[in-house]
């Protein structure tokens, strides 16, 4: 009953130019390669293959075409802001990014690696971690314990019988991530007994947690008090600049000063990619947010 | 993450001691007919109460795993009548039925991977009525619906398995080491993970664990605990009949469960041990043949007061907080 780590071998289907360093990890997975292909180094994660790379990517539910025909790639290290009007999509995108309700059609690919057909517990180990637009915790076990399962998600030996002892280090990396978040004074109190802020930052160290390669962020600020905004705008903006992250975002005044750039979606499809300086100026955007003004 | 506070502790040590000392206070009837088979039944209402409480799973199947167990011991034991004379010992028998059992759980768990609530439910009263039916039936093996009789039991120490203390003491260690188990499985990365999956089966993917795989071994874990159940029950038995793990079997087992309440392992044992002074002194009470009505009745009563049983009833009443309970948690869903 043991879980064992795994990596599904996965064909790159961006072979990087010859040249580049070699991925220890891939070579020895990938299963099908042929001769003439391992004289040639394999895939290197080098600057030129995106983080994140959507390829035409829609999602149906039934008659509903929630998500239409999406394509953008996002860098390495790049912060990029989706906003739109409620309905446009932002979410059902997020979902098909991390596999909660897979793409319909197009392809999704994390690192030049196809995750389109994976679950979304092997997509959470390749390196996504996202928080969810209305808190989605484990309201019965205390903030540290949902830290805990977060930071053991992504370690090997996952179905563990053994309870952590005192010097466990995912225990460790648990109150670590607390004092991050900021609830480290909460640390030994259930979810369900404290406040929606609380939550929220809770929710952002579960995505943490796991140390994500990719970073989703749905609305982080959703539903704070404007006390309670500035605490969470501040942990976005002290994040490791290498993150690539994602941030769904309805109020532009958080998303705009957070984003390198922002896509703007609406009606399942992207309409307007732009510098977020450029992006308040846009007819288009304007027409969304302003009732049509133009 | 302690596993219980200091007064915990202190309650727990205080109850068990006075569960060693029961069959010196009471007269015999009351320490194996009432306490030994409270402590027997409960068992197997534990294990419905650890996949309930923790996994948010309500399995009706937990009996008929019981009566894997159960079987598997008296096919192969060496006193069974009318099939007998096998040459395996208990002390091969005992584990070998509790590993069918562990195995029976998973693959209910394995059939039922997918399904949950309602669905759930219907699934495992389905698996639980088709294995007695299967065992009324089958001849061969298990002697239709006469069963299989003369199950003695291990001697320990040289002393009977019919001896009254053996019996109680034996089952009382069982229990004891069943229930501590829960609470330290409960505690671990798969015990939090099984209440992640019961507040959050989404979020538990979205950190990179298997729910399929919790799933599965929960039941494992369940069938395990109800497989030394149904061993005991077929010692306590002298044997097993279809009848024994057949659909009524399994409602008195959900009826003891939910006497006790969903929310914490001791309440198996509590509704186990209120199921059974009722069904015993039924006829006292009221009138012969009553027995239905009036456990009927007493449900009734205690869910319409206290959804979560007479935990939960203590609980309100005394304000202590010894678990969280699976129905007080629905109906605040629902608010």
């Amino acid at each position: 009953m043991i879980e064992a780590p795994r990596r599904k071998p996965i064909a790159n289907p961006f072979p990087a130019p010859a040249g580049k360093g070699i991925r220890k990890q891939k070579h020895s997975t990938n299963e099908i390669m042929t001769a003439s292909q391992q004289s040639n180094p394999p895939p290197a994660p080098d600057a030129a293959v995106p983080a994140l790379r959507l390829e035409q990517v829609g999602r149906r539910f039934g008659a509903l075409q929630a998500v239409r025909n999406v394509t953008f790639d996002i860098a390495r290290g790049e912060r990029r802001g989706i906003i739109g009007p409620n309905g446009a999509g932002k979410t059902t995108l997020f979902n098909t990014i991390c596999g909660d309700f897979p793409p319909t059609e197009g392809r999704i690919l994390l690192f030049g690696e196809d995750i389109s057909r994976l679950k979304p517990h092997l997509r959470a180990r390749q390196g996504i971690g996202r928080t969810y637009q209305t808190s989605l915790l484990f309201t019965g076990l205390t903030v540290l314990e949902n830290l805990f399962l977060a930071v053991r998600g992504a370690m090997p030996n996952r179905l563990s019988l053994l309870k952590p002892g005192a010097g466990d280090a995912a225990l460790a990396k648990a109150r670590d991530l607390a004092e991050r978040v900021r609830v480290s004074n909460i640390a030994a109190e259930k979810i369900d007994t404290i406040s929606h802020g609380q939550r929220r930052q809770v929710e952002v160290g579960m995505a943490l947690a796991s140390d994500p390669k990719l970073l989703m962020l749905d609305e982080p600020a959703a539903g704070l008090s404007a006390g309670e905004r500035p605490e969470l705008v501040k942990l976005i903006q002290d994040l490791p600049r290498d993150l690539t992250l994602i941030l769904i975002e309805h109020d532009m005044e958080v998303a705009l000063p957070n984003s390198d750039i922002v896509t703007v979606m609406k009606d399942g499809e992207v309409v307007v990619e732009n510098t977020p300086d450029r992006i308040a100026d846009d007819p288009v955007v304007q027409a969304i947010y302003l009732g049509g003004a133009h | 993450m302690p596993m219980l506070s200091r007064l915990q502790w202190a309650i727990s040590l205080a109850v068990l001691a006075l569960l060693l000392a029961l069959p010196f206070l009471l007269p015999s009837f009351w320490t194996g007919n009432i306490m030994g088979r409270a402590i027997v039944y409960g068992i197997v209402a534990m294990s419905l109460t650890f996949l309930a409480s923790y996994g948010g799973f309500i399995s009706l199947a937990q009996t008929m795993i019981a009566g894997i167990a159960g079987y598997t011991v008296a096919v192969l034991a060496p006193t069974a009548i009318p099939l007998g004379n096998h040459w395996l010992p208990y002390w091969a028998l005992i584990p070998l039925a509790v590993a069918a059992a562990t195995f029976a759980g998973a693959v209910v768990g394995l059939i039922a991977v997918r399904t949950r609530e309602i669905y759930l439910l219907m699934i495992t009263l389905a698996l639980a009525v088709g294995f007695s039916l299967f065992a009324q039936s089958n001849i061969d093996w298990f002697n239709g619906y006469e069963g299989i009789r003369n199950i003695l039991g291990p001697d320990i120490f040289g002393y009977p398995f019919r001896n009254l203390y053996v019996f109680y003491y034996s089952s009382l260690l069982v229990a004891t080491a069943l229930y501590f188990l829960v609470l330290y499985v409960v505690k671990t990365p798969f015990g939090l993970v099984l209440q992640g999956i019961r507040d959050n089966p989404r979020r538990v993917s979205a950190i990179g664990f298997n729910v399929g795989v919790h799933r599965v071994a929960s039941f494992a874990l369940a069938g395990f605990i109800a497989g030394w159940g149904g061993v005991l029950i077929t010692f306590y038995n002298i044997g097993i009949t279809p009848g024994s793990i057949g659909i009524w079997a399994t409602v008195n087992v959900l009826v003891m469960a939910v006497i006790g309440g969903l929310g914490h392992p001791i309440g198996a044992f509590i509704g186990a041990l209120v199921y059974t002074l009722f069904d015993t002194f039924a006829a006292t009470i009221y009138d012969r043949d009553r027995f239905n009505t009036l456990i009927g009745l007493v449900f009734l009563v205690i869910v319409l007061v206290s959804p979560d049983g007479l935990l939960g009833l203590f609980r309100r009443l005394t304000g202590w907080r010894t678990g969280r309970s699976v129905a007080t948690e629905t109906m605040e869903e629902k608010t």
